[in-house]
């Protein structure tokens, strides 16, 4: 049987795990954007260079919010089929850009956005053909 | 300046590989064990703990872990708008270990969706 109706709830669910993901990934970033120039050429360094990002409290929001994001993502995919939430929660691939601008001061090239838009409409084909498995 | 983008785009493909291992571990277990779900708490705590107690698992997680690690020196050098768009390629090789290890069906809109993607990857790439 396809679950399929979205209601407002879960709508709102979806919503907070795009952000939520794209929470996780600004503070990956802060905290391995710390070790920039820490160049690593053999294996001691990739543990002091492990052990630096590890100790930033940045990381462990990360981490800590991989966890809720996990149980937020149970909670959807129990009322609704993955081929209805993974296209609405693939937006975490315009906001992630986004907040890329916004708090880190990255540019974004318009051939950039171009690209992210053939992965969003790819994510969108792979997800939309569970449809096929399940009828 | 273009080799340091392959260095980093094959990084990225070690993640998605790293992940891609992990997610076929733990489907092959959770397919092995012909669970159907149910909210009687005894049947679904015996589901999970038969679960972790799968040594391919703890294997899995091993992966998991160095995708972690791989992925932070990535976003230590990378641009995160870049490297989190780049990082969709592990829907290439969900798809291709689906085929190959876990005998599923990838059919013809799923793999256009894998070209729009590997095309997006490339815009991505060189903007």
């Amino acid at each position: 049987m396809l679950k399929k109706r979205v209601t407002l709830k879960i709508l709102f669910l979806l919503v907070a795990s795009d952000i939520l993901e794209t929470a996780i990934h600004f503070f990956f970033k802060k905290s391995a954007a710390t070790q920039a120039d820490f160049s690593v050429v053999d294996l001691p360094s990739v543990f002091f260079f492990l052990k630096a990002v590890f100790s930033s409290p940045f990381l462990w929001m990360g981490l800590a919010l991989v966890l809720i994001v996990f149980i937020v993502w149970s909670t959807i995919l129990s009322k609704i089929d993955l081929s209805v939430a993974v296209p609405i929660a693939s937006f975490s691939y315009i906001l992630v850009p986004l907040a890329s601008i916004f708090f880190l001061h990255e540019k974004v090239t318009f051939l950039r956005w171009l690209g992210i838009f053939f992965i969003l409409l790819g994510v969108v084909f792979v997800s939309l053909s569970t449809h096929e498995r399940q009828a | 300046m273009k080799a340091n983008l392959l260095f980093i785009l094959s990084l990225i493909a070690l993640t998605s590989i790293c992940d891609t291992v992990n997610q076929t571990f733990l489907k092959s277990t959770i397919n092995s064990l012909n669970f159907t779900f149910s909210w009687n708490l005894i049947k679904l705590f015996k589901f999970i703990f038969k679960i972790i107690l799968t040594p391919l698992v703890w294997v899995g997680a091993f992966f998991s872990l160095a995708s972690l690690c791989i992925w932070l020196f990535v976003l230590s050098r990378a641009d995160l708008s870049f490297a989190f768009s780049a990082d969709s390629m592990h829907y290439i090789f969900i798809a291709l270990s689906s085929q190959l290890i876990l005998k599923e069906k990838v059919g013809l809109q799923r793999w256009l969706g894998i070209l729009l993607i590997i095309g997006g990857i490339v815009f991505v790439s060189l903007g």
